[in-house]
């Protein structure tokens, strides 16, 4: 048996190669999201590590107010440097600095993308004690000398001896006296660091004299770290820990891990999911042809004796056989992809190591295995159903598809679709966190409808779709409607895998519409100012991409300005949990942003008093004046009462404290937006260009008007949204695929009918068009089905996401929507480029010979 | 003398095609002349292999001819583009073939006018409604092919045939797959067509039964004309056929 699969395998390799295509996708999209995350894990691991080469023992503060990476711990004072020398088995000890600053190059604008952080610290000659290496010029000296490393010197145009400012957010003048690399790298992931010197940096990154970050430790030879670690703890402080170089290392991987990769990770691999799916859909439209042609001939091995079990195996082996042909050559793509991928991230800004890519054979083994698994899996049925022919068939002309249990599957379908939508409405209609757990367990289930009706529904649908053909397009617009109907498994399987893709693209096109409109809608109520400043990066605080106060204050002379007051972002323990805080000037902050105070208001709060969004009151079970404990990022504790309850959480978040209770216990001071109110009569234009001007010196901030920046709050969502698309072209291309293959068998299934038509005077022209017209009904039907239950479940989601964090708006992008449907129509066309012009250049006689 | 002023409706001249090429060449045709008169039944008849069906696909328009040449009529079919000769077939010539005729998924009714539904022309209804009273499918018309019987299909492909009122039909074989009853019932048709309303029909057969319902019979072997037959009767042609054949060995 398995002699004659094979040779029917290679006999059909033309038909079969749309399939292995399909698969091969899938699975390189599983395979290419899994080696990237892989890659990307080893990647940052190796950072990480080169980072702390060195060191073997780090002391530093113990109370840590953020868990993030780039989490600040409260300084420790500079004179333990002397205890930590003193404790035996110490080779060295230094006191390093980390802080945020950013360097503006030669052209005045700051260095660095949105991704890594902007960091600044003291320069280390110890190769023990620091990655960072002297690759040019010297060690800084004085107070306004610096190094700074390859990569930043390359963006800004800086060299040795070049003169600029460092924004600490102080405006300093520094001088460029070195050139450091990261190990061998020219950055540290392509984040710029600025070294000062030890008593730089304790002038303009710290706030209190005689304080430093951390002391790096390196353990004589003989000494293991963890020795001296147990050693140092001895010595030190309460408050105070000394923690081994690998323990730091792990700890930064791990924080990286959940704040950013590991998320990322099941982002792409949802994706790949999809993908799969997706594939698994136009597979089985492929398989449910091929068997079906087949069928006499597996009705003629039923007669010449072959068994049920050995058809059965012998479909069952062809499957197994084009899944692991595009399982291995889904592999290879995938890691194209993972290339394309990481591309994507180094135009972000992170500069990775260049190790090329890490291929785990943990990952090899689930992409092969899961594209294995997926074409068997789709294969069973058809499999199962060829063995069940009767010899007898092997004399019959049947081609159609058999009416079969068309009602069963039309009820299970219709009740699945039913308790989806049930469920959905249902959860809906709750409140809290579990809403979004129904919901999406609803969406699943109506999902799962909608497949299964699918062949149920597809003849009607496709009927209705397609009358206005016949009167546009005559008997060619009829053929190509009657055909589509004629096998409804077949139409809605190739539909179903469009369908997918489709709902996957309007649910996020739905949701993140109405995203937006939320987010717009807010910062309309909230913003009343006339002008904003604000700065790129995530966020101002502790990641450097803050605008210094101090250029607010120049803001304040430009004439025409009556108010500003601007918003300082940053994070610390509020009532036990990690979280955002906003500063702010609780006198001024009301002439440009209306908080909507439901209860107490903003413009009273004093320093012993925070102020709370109404949603985050609900959650913690807060009231006015509820006791809430603070611990502030220089480890200081206190205990804070709510003075006011607000709605408008749009621009400062859940948490706002009274400058006056923030700012001395905060390592850097930047605010990560300005807002300024003008007099009125004033010309916003002129007030505009010259702050604009003044802007110039403190690393070009952007400078916004009222209508701009209300504009630019949707900018972050239509991030988002571009790299969705990006991904489910992926998906539509799978699709595209599906539908080409299943016409392409279709039309080799009616050759005859073809060669009959052609010799009755149909011309090639006309072929061609009917087996368009087909196409795109098809895929019209999969767009049209498509975009019905991404419709809905993005208003779902977007309900969903109401109740739980407290948006309220839907918005129907209809312009969006009607360009996925055109783009279906236009994925039929492309899907019938080659089935159509086979069937066009179908030798005539062959097709009408009688034998 | 009349049949000397009217042209033929078909006429080959020198007419030879080749399959293959070198030592694997294959004479289907070998400088065949014939002419087909109109208003005439006309019956091909010779041993498999003889080049009968070839000969006929290069008069339909179906086939190249490797060289010389095939008229319609006046018009000559080797200057013609792919798209000319299709629409030549659809408005000029009829098609009934062995076995296949009908598309499955279209009704009898537009089985029948498909000829001109694929030109765009709205149907001539009472030739349609003649020419479906003829073949007595009155009944039939909203039926799908796959309920009807194997005759009762073979007589939708004569109203098909008909339907564009051409200037010829080509039958291929038309009787192969009927029992005798609907054979001789189909045969009685496509005399009917030719006394009643002056059609010519050229009809490619290897049944001598068949072949003996026809005006004339033109004989092929070996991809030549072997001479015909006016007006024969069965035995007569089954003895000619086994001529050709003692011929062949």
């Amino acid at each position: 048996m398995l002699p004659v699969t094979m040779k029917n395998l290679w006999a059909r390799r033309r038909r079969l190669t749309g399939m292995v295509v399909a698969i091969g996708l899938g699975v390189a999209f599983l395979a290419g999201a899994l080696t990237l995350g892989d890659t990307l894990s080893a990647n940052f691991n190796q950072l990480f590590s080169t980072a702390t080469s060195g060191i073997s023992v780090v002391v530093r503060s113990a109370t840590t107010v953020s868990g993030g990476v780039t989490g600040d711990r409260p300084p420790i004072p500079a004179s333990l440097a002397a205890a930590v020398r003193r404790v035996p088995g110490v080779a060295a000890a230094q006191p390093s600095i980390t802080g945020a600053a950013e360097l503006l190059g030669s052209d005045g604008k700051a260095i660095g993308k949105l991704g890594p952080p902007r960091s600044a610290g003291n320069w280390i000659s110890d190769p023990a004690l620091s990655p960072y290496r002297l690759a040019a010029g010297r060690a800084p000296q004085g107070l306004h000398e610096v190094v700074i490393d390859r990569s930043a010197a390359t963006t800004g145009k800086l060299s040795i001896g070049s003169v600029t400012t460092a924004l600490t957010p102080a405006l300093v003048r520094v001088r460029v006296v070195g050139l450091a690399t990261f190990g061998t790298a020219n950055s540290f992931g392509g984040a710029p660091y600025t070294a000062f010197s030890l008593a730089g940096a304790q002038r303009y990154l710290t706030t209190k004299p005689g304080q430093v970050s951390a002391i790096e430790v390196s353990a004589a030879p003989g000494v293991s770290p963890g020795t001296l670690a147990g050693r140092l703890d001895r010595v030190l402080p309460p408050g105070v820990q000394a923690i081994t170089g690998t323990e730091l290392t792990q700890q930064n991987l791990s924080a990286l891990n959940s704040e950013f990769l590991s998320a990322l990770r099941i982002f792409l691999v949802i994706f790949a999911g999809i993908a799969l799916l997706v594939a698994a859909f136009s597979i089985a439209s492929t398989f449910g042809i091929l068997v079906a042609q087949r069928t006499k001939e597996a009705a003629l091995l039923r007669t010449v004796g072959a068994t049920r079990r050995q058809v059965l195996t012998g479909v069952l082996a062809e499957a197994l056989t084009v899944g692991a042909a595009g399982s291995i050559l889904g592999l290879l793509g995938g890691l194209g992809i993972a290339e394309l991928l990481k591309g994507l991230f180094d135009s972000f800004g992170f500069a990775l190591p260049a190790a090329g890519l890490v291929v785990s054979p943990g990952s090899v083994i689930v992409s092969l295995v899961a594209g294995i698994v997926v074409t068997v899996g789709v294969s069973i049925i058809p499999a199962v159903r060829a063995s069940r022919v009767a010899p007898l068939e092997a004399l019959r002309e049947s081609a159609a598809e058999p009416a079969g249990p068309r009602r069963r599957r039309a009820i299970t379908g219709l009740a699945l679709a039913v308790a989806g939508l049930a469920v959905v409405l249902a959860g809906l209609s709750g409140s809290g966190n579990k809403v979004l757990t129904v919901v999406g367990l609803g969406a699943v289930v109506l999902t799962a409808g909608f497949v299964v009706l699918g062949p149920a529904v597809a003849r009607p649908v496709t009927g209705a779709l397609g009358r206005p053909l016949a009167a546009w397009r005559g008997v060619t617009g009829t053929l190509a409607r009657r055909s589509a109907q004629r096998s409804p498994r077949r139409t809605a399987a190739a539909a179903t895998a469009l369908a997918i893709g489709v709902a996957v693209v309007t649910l996020f096109t739905v949701y993140a519409a109405s995203l937006r409109a939320a987010d717009i809608n807010g910062v309309t109520d909230s913003f009343t100012g006339d002008i904003a400043i604000s700065a790129d990066g995530f966020g101002g605080g502790g990641s450097g991409g803050g605008i210094s106060l101090a250029f607010g204050r120049s803001v304040s002379k430009v004439p025409g300005v009556r108010t500003v007051s601007g918003l300082v972002k940053g994070q610390a323990e509020v009532g036990g949990r990690s979280a955002d805080v906003t500063a702010v000037i609780p006198a001024t902050i009301g002439a440009v942003l209306d908080l909507r105070p439901v209860t107490g208001s903003i413009r009273t709060l004093t320093r012993d008093q925070i102020a709370v969004s109404q949603v985050e009151a609900n959650d913690r079970g807060w009231r006015m004046g509820s006791r809430v404990g603070l611990v502030l990022p220089d480890g200081t504790r206190e205990s804070v009462t709510v003075g006011a309850i607000y709605t408008s959480r749009n621009l400062a978040g859940d948490t706002v404290l009274p400058v006056s209770l923030w700012a001395p216990h905060t390592l850097q001071l930047t605010a990560s937006e300005i807002f300024v109110k003008l007099a009125p009569g004033t010309n916003v234009a002129a007030a505009q260009a010259a702050i604009t001007r003044a802007a110039a010196g403190y690393g070009k901030p952007t400078v916004e008007d009222h209508a701009a920046f209300v504009a630019s709050a949707g900018k972050p969502v239509s991030m988002f949204l571009g790299l969705v698309y990006v991904l489910l072209v992926l998906a539509i291309v799978i699709a595209v695929f599906g539908i080409a293959n299943t016409l392409s068998l279709s039309v080799y299934e009616r050759t005859r009918e073809i060669g009959l038509l052609r010799a009755v005077g149909e011309t090639r022209a006309q072929t061609r068009s009917m087996v368009r017209l087909e196409s795109v009904l098809v895929s019209v039907f999969g767009t049209v089905g498509g975009l019905g239950l991404g419709t809905f479940l993005g208003w779902a989601l977007a309900q969903a996401g109401a109740k739980a964090e407290g948006l309220a708006t839907f918005a129907l992008p209809g312009g969006q929507l009607v360009l996925i449907v055109i783009l279906g129509a236009v994925a039929g066309i492309v899907a019938a480029i080659r089935p159509a012009g086979r069937a066009a250049r179908l030798p005539l006689l062959a097709a009408i010979a009688t034998e | 003398m009349e049949t000397l002023i009217k042209t033929a409706a078909a006429r080959a001249v020198a007419l030879t095609k080749i399959y293959g090429a070198g030592e694997a060449a294959v004479r289907a045709l070998d400088r065949v002349t014939a002419e087909f008169p109109r208003e005439r039944f006309t019956a091909i008849m010779g041993p498999s292999g003889s080049g009968k069906s070839t000969l006929m696909h290069c008069l339909a328009g179906l086939d190249q001819p490797s060289s010389g040449q095939v008229f319609l009529g006046d018009l000559e079919l080797g200057s013609l583009s792919d798209t000319q000769l299709t629409v030549l077939r659809r408005e000029r010539v009829g098609f009934i073939f062995q076995s296949f005729n009908l598309l499955p998924t279209l009704s009898v009714a537009e089985n029948i006018a498909l000829p001109l539904l694929l030109s765009g022309r709205k149907p001539d209804r009472s030739w349609l409604d003649t020419v479906i009273g003829i073949v007595r499918l009155g009944d039939r018309l909203s039926h799908r092919p796959s309920e009807l019987s194997g005759g009762q299909q073979q007589r939708v492909a004569v109203a098909r045939a008909l339907a564009s009122q051409p200037e010829i039909i080509f039958a291929d074989e038309p009787t192969g797959n009927l029992d005798s009853r609907s054979g001789a019932q189909l045969l009685g048709f496509l005399r009917q067509t030719v006394s009643e309303l002056g059609q010519t029909v050229v009809m490619v057969t290897h049944d001598p039964a068949a072949a003996a319902a026809a005006d004339s019979v033109t004989f092929l072997a070996d991809g030549r004309i072997a001479g015909d037959l006016p007006h024969p009767g069965a035995d007569a042609i089954l003895d000619r056929l086994k001529q050709l054949g003692e011929r062949e060995a």
